[in-house]
């Protein structure tokens, strides 16, 4: 049985805004990432898997309840993590924790305790004071602490410096290997890709993918950057042939690669190459390379 | 039924300036009291008499008795009461939902095994008690500080009436502030209604006062249902009472079941 079920779910806010008809699972001990631009509805959904809003149809259930109408009960097994950081005014940031441990009648802080370790957080200052991604650790601290069994985060690793979003990433494949169900929204497919067994990509309210992370590798585009040492020898690359070439700029050439890198290593031997990068590519970028024509159709929509 | 950490919370959060009111309230009450002078009363009417009658009776103090329970009614039950108290309760209500609610960390409450209900509860439970206490506070000093400063002369049946009817004032005043904090997402709505219309009551009251051609604006105020004088009299408040106490009833109810149904913007 799945522990997360979203089935036809839609709030229309009006103006092509909200989530419209969305379906989907997500299995128990699955990592699964839902992807989207800002503004996809990807926080809509996570409000009505929190129960925060009534469905104007469809349902959102969690471990077979209801999550509007047994959300209390849901809340027993589970640990969120808000997509905007707000805690109470005047608390630090260990008065937090221990209130939340008492809301939810837990006894046992080892485990916020060795959170608040591997993060470094300083719980005993002001939580006014923190900076964002201080607020950030708060928060991921205050989503595992109880140990839940599932886990709903949304843009976890927002404010986080490279570190710790290295060390997020150390926690979440932990807590798959234990077992933990977790669903979590990004708009990085970088992050994503790193933690998630499963992707969803939602555009415009509506779920237009659901992949398999591997399947998704497979299919994706790497973008390179090279850089030659004359226009010459950039342009007599670029006419050799066999890679698809984007764009010939003075002496950078820019191509695209499906999977393997080592074709294009055998053919640059000979060539002086300066400098050599890949483009981090942007949600909206990947959604093209997977979906083609139809992603373009829909991103004129 | 409630949430005893949730409950902790508020009083921390709202100690500080629960502390001033009271606080206010104490210089007040003791300087209104001692003022009290059965020799001097005349003198003192004679005063008001030369200031101008409308301004009098807008502060509430126009008709003052003789005796110590007429000029606490008048001075302390006429006006101070009803202003100090209520910016107490404003702040209150304003803070026990709508503010979380806005500032989003209703959603830190709301992913905890409490249900809507228990956490609507608790600040409710929170607002009524706080207010309770304050009054009781004001109740218990004015009974100390007239026994102390003039033994025996207190009529004290018709001074504990009129705390418990500003008591039931502030239900029906607190009930629209928490109405309205369960009603709006935004801080800015929820004063609006929570601390406008209390106001809006309070300035109507005071003009109604001034005199015979506003009289008219008294039933457009809920403050008309606590009348001092009508209390210490005897004359007929059982039912203002009873209006008060099913006013703050139906406005808690309906804050509780808005906050149950509504979407929460979090």
């Amino acid at each position: 049985m799945p522990v997360i079920e979203i089935s036809g779910l839609t709030k229309d806010y009006g103006n092509h805004k909200g989530i419209f008809g969305l379906s989907f699972t997500v299995e128990e001990g699955e990592v699964f990432g839902y992807l989207g631009p800002n503004g996809a509805g990807k926080t809509t959904t996570i409000r009505h898997l929190m129960g925060f809003l009534n469905p104007d149809k469809g349902s959102a259930r969690i471990f077979g309840m209801d999550c509007r109408t047994q959300r209390a009960e849901i809340m027993n097994h589970l640990g969120y993590l808000p997509g905007e950081i707000a805690f109470f005014d005047g608390m630090s940031g260990m008065e937090f924790l221990n209130f939340m441990a008492r809301m939810r009648g837990l006894k046992d802080t080892s485990l916020s305790d060795r959170l608040i370790d591997m993060f470094e957080l300083d719980a005993a200052s002001r939580i006014r004071k923190m900076s964002k991604g201080m607020k950030q650790k708060l928060g991921i601290i205050c989503a595992f602490m109880h140990d839940p069994r599932v886990l709903i985060l949304d843009e976890p690793t927002s404010g986080l410096d490279p570190l710790m979003q290295k060390k997020f990433s150390e926690l979440i494949l932990e807590e798959k290997k234990r077992g933990k169900t977790i669903l979590m929204s990004s708009h990085s497919f970088e992050e994503v890709e790193r933690t998630c067994d499963r992707a969803g990509i939602i555009r415009q309210g509506e779920l237009v993918a659901i992949e398999n992370m591997r399947d998704l590798r497979q299919k994706r585009r790497k973008v390179f950057l090279l850089e030659f040492d004359s226009p010459a020898s950039a342009a007599s690359f670029a006419g050799s042939g066999g890679f698809n070439i984007l764009e010939v700029n003075e002496n950078i050439v820019k191509l695209s690669i499906l999977g393997n890198a080592s074709g294009l290593i055998k053919a640059l031997e000979g060539y002086n190459v300066l400098d050599l990068n890949t483009e981090t590519s942007s949600l909206e970028d990947i959604f093209m390379h997977y979906y083609g024509d139809n992603a373009k159709t829909m991103a004129s929509v | 039924m409630i949430s005893k950490p949730l409950f902790k919370t508020a009083i921390k959060q709202n100690f500080i300036v629960f502390l001033i009111i009271v606080a206010v309230l104490m210089v007040y009450l003791p300087i209104i009291i001692t003022m009290y002078d059965p020799s001097t009363q005349e003198s003192l009417n004679q005063i008001l008499d030369v200031m101008p009658q409308a301004l009098i009776a807008a502060m509430g103090f126009s008709e003052i008795g003789g005796s110590l329970i007429d000029f606490i009614a008048s001075y302390f039950y006429g006006f101070l009461i009803l202003l100090l108290p209520m910016i107490y309760v404003i702040i209150v209500c304003n803070r026990s939902i709508a503010s979380l609610v806005d500032k989003g960390s209703m959603a830190y409450l709301l992913s905890t095994p409490n249900t809507r209900g228990r956490i609507v509860r608790t600040q409710a439970l929170f607002v009524i008690i706080s207010t309770t206490v304050m009054i009781a506070l004001v109740a218990a000093a004015g009974l100390a500080i007239s026994n102390t400063v003039f033994p025996g002369e207190l009529d004290v049946k018709a001074f504990l009436l009129l705390n418990l009817g500003a008591l039931l004032l502030y239900y029906a005043i607190t009930g629209i502030g928490f109405l309205a904090s369960c009603l709006f997402n935004d801080t800015k709505y929820s004063l609006m209604v929570g601390a406008g219309l209390p106001v809006a009551f309070l300035v109507i009251q005071m003009i109604s006062d001034v005199g015979e051609e506003t009289r008219f604006l008294k039933y457009f105020t809920m403050f008309t249902l606590f009348d001092p004088d009508k209390i210490i009299t005897g004359e007929g408040f059982i039912l203002q009472f009873a209006a008060l106490v099913i006013i703050a009833a139906v406005l808690y109810v309906l804050g509780y079941n808005v906050f149950n149904k509504r979407d929460l913007p979090l």
